[in-house]
């Protein structure tokens, strides 16, 4: 079946690949150059496609950069000191130099006196001692580190290192995002590829459980969730692995829908039919041919669900109903920057939000460049 | 013929005037497609020039560089004189005054070139108020009258409609009087008529040919059928690859063709008179080995097939569809009524009927890829109705079938190797993969394709190609019957020709039978012995081939066979007014 | 379209048993006992046994399932666990707050999206498309909070346009005085993503045959766009606002929360905060019924935009 716009628009479905050997090609650049190279299948032509597009690598490389970010403070080789109280109370930046830091001085941690003492030694009695202790004291070690004035990225309320913060909230809200990410589009592809495969009574049982999940209001959703998981004894403890559950199982939905049209549709297709004209069975249909054809969606789906979950996770746990109280994540930062920012102390704020909306707007990036490698009809 | 006139509807004169014309398409980066290469063609007033060509040649590309209603990544050079003016280079402005006035277009498929939210009558009314002025009852008045003209019933209602409520044919119309209705000189009809079925194709040709003699207008005709050129065009002008190898009236296209493309076109479809051994291909022509447009005259006809014995018998198959009416029911709709035939070893019965007439869904359901509502299909001595699931398997590989799209019935992700291998392991045929690719490299041979296609992928190949693929996926389990489901409707008309050939040589190879199905009378004449007509479901009528085409029993059959285009020979008379 | 009305209306129940029965797992079996907590510090059990009477959590499964659906049924949820305010009293007096800034949110945010979409489709494809295209990404990509922050501080606190916080009981003074930040800051954060989504189905509608076919007619490409192409185009812009509804009554929690108006969604934020089961089921179940309510309604509409539905 051809469009009407066919014929106007080279590189439509039904690009002009000639017949016979004696008629002149009428080839698109793309297909003359996938077939002088070794015979292309989808993923190899997408990745050439992906190297052409300069956003898309840009934006990779810098994906690619987070995650090495996250992979080493998962490991523990950076940002694992992040709770040590290292500087003094709302450092200031080492590039903005030395600023005055009315907050640290308040609160001065390392006890030295300040301003000048009355000398009472003539009439104290334990004058004659302050020497003796003093010297004791420089030899003992006391274990209080001598805290500093500036930090690379500044220090919050307590004296930790922002940059540090900001490295390991990237790990957490990253990690989040991706599992929470995997788990929902794991159990939204299964579930609609059985129902869009099979349809029946099955496809009319998973439509009843997907209207049930999009009835009431996402946002609700996440919270009843959330509110419950909390009040359980056993979830209540698990963890990151609470959140990344209230985020899986309430955020299945979307990629449910996406792969039950797309079995729906495949399923229709004349290359299904003719998998079971030759006899091949409902599980090599369904996992051998249709979905490697739905791959590309699916992925696309993964990419826009991974952003979606860091942004949810960052309000959760700006909320308190995200991460445990003794980890730090994006969300966390900024719960601390709302007040910080009145006082003037504006780095957690732009540590966090800027890191995040890097990250975010590379990988939305990325995402586009993605979709467009994999599937370039689709502009 | 080149003199631009001021007063076109001249005897002498051109109305338009294409010279050197070229279309490039900006193609990602710095690519560009070359569509139209230099074409040079006039229309003079008051005649029908049909542009032809197969896909790919430039055709409609040409068509409607005209009013520039290319996409924005076209670019156009050369000139296109029309009233004295060059249309190539004149300011947007004056172009959109031309639009739907002076020039008018019909396309291709009527369902999605008219807007789905407004009615007919307001579609129509947009035209005459823009460009006449017509405001109120002035206006609504024309609009019926137009829609009279074009020859839908009730005109007073229809007015009203949505073009998702009408037919094809009657949508189609509503396109036709958006064109004529501020009588334009020049009507550009793109493939009006290749999206309906032939007995609508006939009417609305004929209702184009009325207009064209009632408003003394032009008609650029595009088409890829030449049957329908040779009945209704005063010239012709032929295309490929966009470039012109033709150009001549109608009378010398088709009694004299000079250029080897053009025989071959004229060649390749099958005719209706008799039936030749083979089908001549188009790289016959190009080559020298075969020329002149009357070579088939030469092909002696095939012998008759002898009466093998009978491999499928299909007995009283019915099958409906359930619709949801009202509240709580449903209406069953029947597809196919108490369909019954039977089916001989190394012979063809063609299935020939229009949209709906159920013809697809009897293929599908003897294959049981539809479950079927009754009847028996009786297949080496058992009913295939009623067989398990895990005994339909084993006799799957008997019973094989080609679908129409080629481009949709090989799995995008799959090499052409794995196409091939599939179906062998299924049916564990041979003993290991080595023994496999084997016999998928010849049968690939066999189809004409080389082995180093084993290790590509189906979008590298062409429709014609990708079907002979297919084919050769069915060979691979030696099947005794095949069941063709339109296999070749969707391809050019050179490539229908080898694939036709193909598989005429397979049936004498290896005894197949087929169930040859498709809307096309001629090709299912030409490969059939015997032919089958449905019409709504019913079989109308069965008999062997020369006995349809020659003396139709029933009154359908008659009026599908009355309305295919004869063709020039056959229209000659009439051209004479 | 009466019987369509019926059967639609008769579809809805099964999927309201659905989310009853969700709801009821989740805060039942899943949430634990929140006697305990409720119960604070003092772990008496005598104490944690007479508040579970009261709540009537010692009571089997199945009895507390039919209290669950009677309660549905009659609107009436009992008193939060931690105000002992009614349930029902309790979303009578937040509602209006809420839709004091969602609503003008709505209005604002589409008229404003589908005419930036038409400008933007206006020269599609051209250098300037993809600049906002782009400014767009980055727009979406940062957190709402960090607008929230970023703006309250800088048009509340430093220039003192508006006020920083709080809510009136006089409507109009709501409206003048107290929404336009919140208001403004919202419609500037979606537009972002619906300017995205509006253009998109635009060029979809671009791409269509019979857009050529009013060109081919000689209408100007304004005529083009503003009549044939939106007029397209309002059937998924239409869906879009449809889905949108639902949420209006759920209020955007983080503006209520940051800018102190006294909302449904301060309110469920508060009682997840404080384990109220009472509140958070009464909403999820009642903002479920409502969202089926507007689709059906959205469906029974849609006949009025798009001429090619049928209600069968």
């Amino acid at each position: 079946m051809s469009g009407a716009s066919t014929p106007l628009a080279p590189g439509g479905e039904y690009a002009a690949v000639p017949d016979g050997p004696d008629l002149p090609a009428a080839d698109l650049a793309d297909q003359a150059a996938d077939r002088d190279a070794a015979s292309t299948g989808v993923w190899h032509a997408a990745g050439k496609r992906m190297l052409r597009d300069r956003v898309g690598m840009v934006t990779m490389v810098v994906v690619v950069l987070y995650l090495l970010v996250v992979a080493g403070s998962w490991f523990g080789w950076i940002a694992s000191d992040w709770q040590a109280e290292t500087g003094v109370s709302y450092a200031s930046p080492t590039f903005l130099g030395k600023v005055e830091n009315l907050e640290a001085l308040g609160g001065a941690a390392d006890g030295a006196a300040k301003g000048p003492t009355l000398d009472i030694s003539d009439v104290d009695p334990l004058a004659p001692r302050y020497r003796e202790w003093a010297d004791r004291t420089a030899k003992t070690d006391s274990g209080i580190v001598h805290r500093a004035e500036t930090l690379p990225f500044g220090a919050d309320k307590w004296g930790r290192d922002v940059l540090k913060k900001a490295i390991k909230g990237a790990q957490v809200s990253i990690f989040v995002g991706l599992a929470a990410a995997l788990v929902a589009v794991v159990i939204g592809t299964l579930l609609g590829a059985v129902a869009g495969y099979f349809r029946g009574w099955i496809d009319d049982v998973f439509e009843w459980f997907y209207s049930i999940f999009t009835s009431i209001p996402y946002i609700l959703l996440i919270l009843s969730f959330a509110a419950v998981f909390r009040a359980n004894p056993v979830l209540a403890h698990a963890g990151v692995l609470t959140i990344i559950a209230v985020l899986g199982l309430t955020g299945w939905t979307s990629a449910y829908r996406l792969v039950r049209a797309e079995y729906i549709k495949h399923r229709a297709r004349e290359y299904v039919r003719a998998a079971d004209a030759i006899g091949a069975s409902n599980f090599s249909r369904m996992f051998v041919h249709i979905l490697p054809n739905a791959s590309h969606v699916i992925l696309v789906r993964l990419s826009l669900d991974v952003v979606a979950f860091i942004k949810a996770e960052v309000i959760l746990s700006f909320l308190g109903l995200g991460v445990p109280i003794d980890m730090v994540s994006w969300g966390t930062m900024l719960s601390e920057a709302q007040s910080e920012l009145v006082i003037g102390k504006w780095w957690q704020l732009v540590a966090a939000g800027a890191g995040m909306a890097v990250l975010v707007t590379a990988f939305s990036l990325f995402t586009d460049s993605l979709r467009d490698a994999l599937d370039p009809k689709l502009k | 013929m080149t003199n631009p006139s001021r007063n076109p509807r001249a005897a002498d004169g051109t109305l338009l005037s294409i010279q050197d014309l070229h279309v490039d398409f900006a193609v990602g980066r710095n690519k560009v497609f070359h569509a139209v290469k230099g074409v040079s063609f006039d229309v003079p007033p008051n005649r029908t020039i049909a542009v032809v060509g197969e896909s790919g040649s430039g055709k409609s590309v040409t068509a409607m560089a005209i009013l520039r209603l290319l996409p924005d990544n076209a670019k156009v050079s050369g000139t296109i004189r029309f009233d004295g003016r060059d249309l190539a280079h004149e300011p947007m402005s004056s172009i959109k005054r031309m639009r739907g006035n002076d020039i008018s277009v019909i396309f291709q498929e009527p369902m999605t070139s008219l807007n789905p939210v407004f009615t007919v009558g307001d579609q129509i009314a947009e035209t005459l108020s823009l460009h006449a002025g017509l405001r109120g009852q002035a206006l609504r008045q024309r609009v019926v009258e137009l829609v009279d003209e074009v020859g839908i019933p009730d005109a007073a209602r229809a007015i009203g409609r949505y073009p998702h409520e009408l037919s094809g044919g009657q949508q189609q119309r509503v396109m036709i009087a958006i064109a004529i209705a501020c009588n334009p000189r020049l009507l550009i009809a793109d493939e009006p008529t290749t999206a309906l079925d032939v007995t609508i194709q006939k009417q609305i040709l004929d209702l184009v040919a009325r207009l064209k003699r009632e408003h003394a207008m032009s008609v650029l005709f595009i088409t890829h059928d030449l049957r329908v050129v040779g009945e209704f065009a005063d010239e012709v002008v032929v295309m490929q690859s966009g470039e012109v190898r033709e150009r001549g009236t109608v009378g010398e296209i088709f009694g004299a063709a000079r250029h080897p493309y053009t025989q071959a076109l004229l060649a390749c479809r099958p005719p209706l008179e008799h039936r030749p051994a083979r089908l001549p291909i188009v790289a016959d022509f190009l080559s020298g080995r075969v020329a002149g447009a009357h070579v088939l005259d030469a092909v002696p006809d095939r012998l008759p097939r002898p009466d093998g014995p009978v491999v499928l018998e299909v007995k009283r198959l019915s099958k409906s569809f359930k619709v949801k009416r009202g509240l709580f029911g449903s209406v069953e709709v029947p597809a196919v009524k108490e369909v019954s035939f039977t089916l001989r070893r190394g012979r063809t019965l063609g299935l020939v009927g229009e949209s709906g007439s159920g013809k697809t869904t009897v293929g599908l359901s003897v294959m049981r890829l539809h479950d079927a509502s009754a009847g028996e299909v009786w297949f080496e001595g058992r009913d295939l109705m009623t067989l398990s699931r895990n005994e339909l398997t084993s006799m799957r590989r008997r019973l094989q079938i080609v679908f129409q799209n080629p481009y949709a019935s090989l799995n995008p992700r799959f090499t052409v190797g794995q196409i091939l291998l599939e179906p062998m392991r299924i049916h564990r045929i041979e003993a290991d993969d080595a023994a496999r690719l084997r016999v998928a490299t010849t049968l690939l041979k066999r189809v004409g394709l080389p082995e180093s296609a084993l290790n590509k992928y189906p979008h590298e190949f062409s429709g014609g190609q990708r079907q002979r693929i297919a084919i050769a996926r069915c060979l691979t389990m030696k099947p005794e019957v095949l069941i063709c489901d339109e296999s070749v409707s969707a391809l050019d008309v050179s490539v229908q020709a080898q694939v036709l050939n193909l598989l005429l040589d397979l049936q004498d190879e290896f005894g197949l039978a087929y169930l040859f199905i498709s809307h096309d009378l001629a090709v299912v004449r030409y490969i059939s012995d015997d032919v089958m007509v449905m019409n709504r479901g019913e079989v109308v009528e069965i008999a062997d081939s020369d006995t349809i085409y020659r003396s139709p029993q029933n009154p359908y059959t008659q009026r599908l066979l009355a309305s295919i285009p004869r063709g020039y020979e056959a229209a000659k008379p009439s051209l004479a007014a | 379209m009466f019987a369509y009305l019926l059967r639609r209306t008769w579809q809805i129940v099964p999927t309201l048993i659905g989310v009853i029965l969700l709801v009821f797992f989740l805060f039942n079996a899943v949430g634990g006992d929140p006697a305990e907590q409720l119960a604070g510090l003092i772990s008496n059990p005598e104490q944690i046994a007479s508040i579970r009477k009261e709540l009537g959590l010692d009571l089997p499964a199945w009895q507390q399932l039919w209290i669950f659906v009677t309660q549905v049924a009659t609107f009436d949820f009992g008193n939060s666990w931690a105000t002992n305010e009614s349930v029902a009293h309790i979303f009578q007096t937040r509602l209006p707050a809420t839709l004091t800034i969602m609503v003008p949110w709505l209005v604002l945010e589409t008229a404003l999206g589908v005419v930036l979409a038409l400008a933007v489709a206006a020269v599609r494809g051209s250098l300037t498309d993809r600049a906002i295209m782009i400014v767009c990404t980055v727009a979406v990509s940062i957190s709402f909070l960090v607008y929230i922050i970023v703006f309250q501080w800088l048009f509340a606190f430093r220039l003192g346009w508006f006020p920083v916080q709080g809510w009136s009981s006089s409507t109009w003074t709501n409206l003048t005085l107290y929404a336009p930040l919140p208001v403004m800051l919202a419609v500037f954060v979606s537009l972002a993503p619906q300017l995205r989504l509006y253009r998109s189905f635009l060029l979809d509608e671009i791409g269509h045959d019979y857009v050529r076919t009013a060109r081919a007619k000689g209408l100007s490409e304004r005529v083009v766009m503003l009549k044939h192409v939106l007029r397209n185009a309002m059937i998924p812009i239409l869906t879009n606002i449809a889905i949108q509804v639902p949420t209006l009554f759920v209020g955007s929690f983080l503006l209520e929360v940051f800018f102190s108006i006294p909302g449904l969604g301060r309110e469920i934020i508060v009682a997840v905060n404080r384990s109220d089961f009472p509140v958070i089921k009464a909403a999820t179940v009642y903002l479920a019924m409502l969202t089926m309510v507007i689709n059906l309604l959205a469906d029974v509409l849609y006949k009025a935009v798009d001429p090619r539905v049928t209600f069968k």
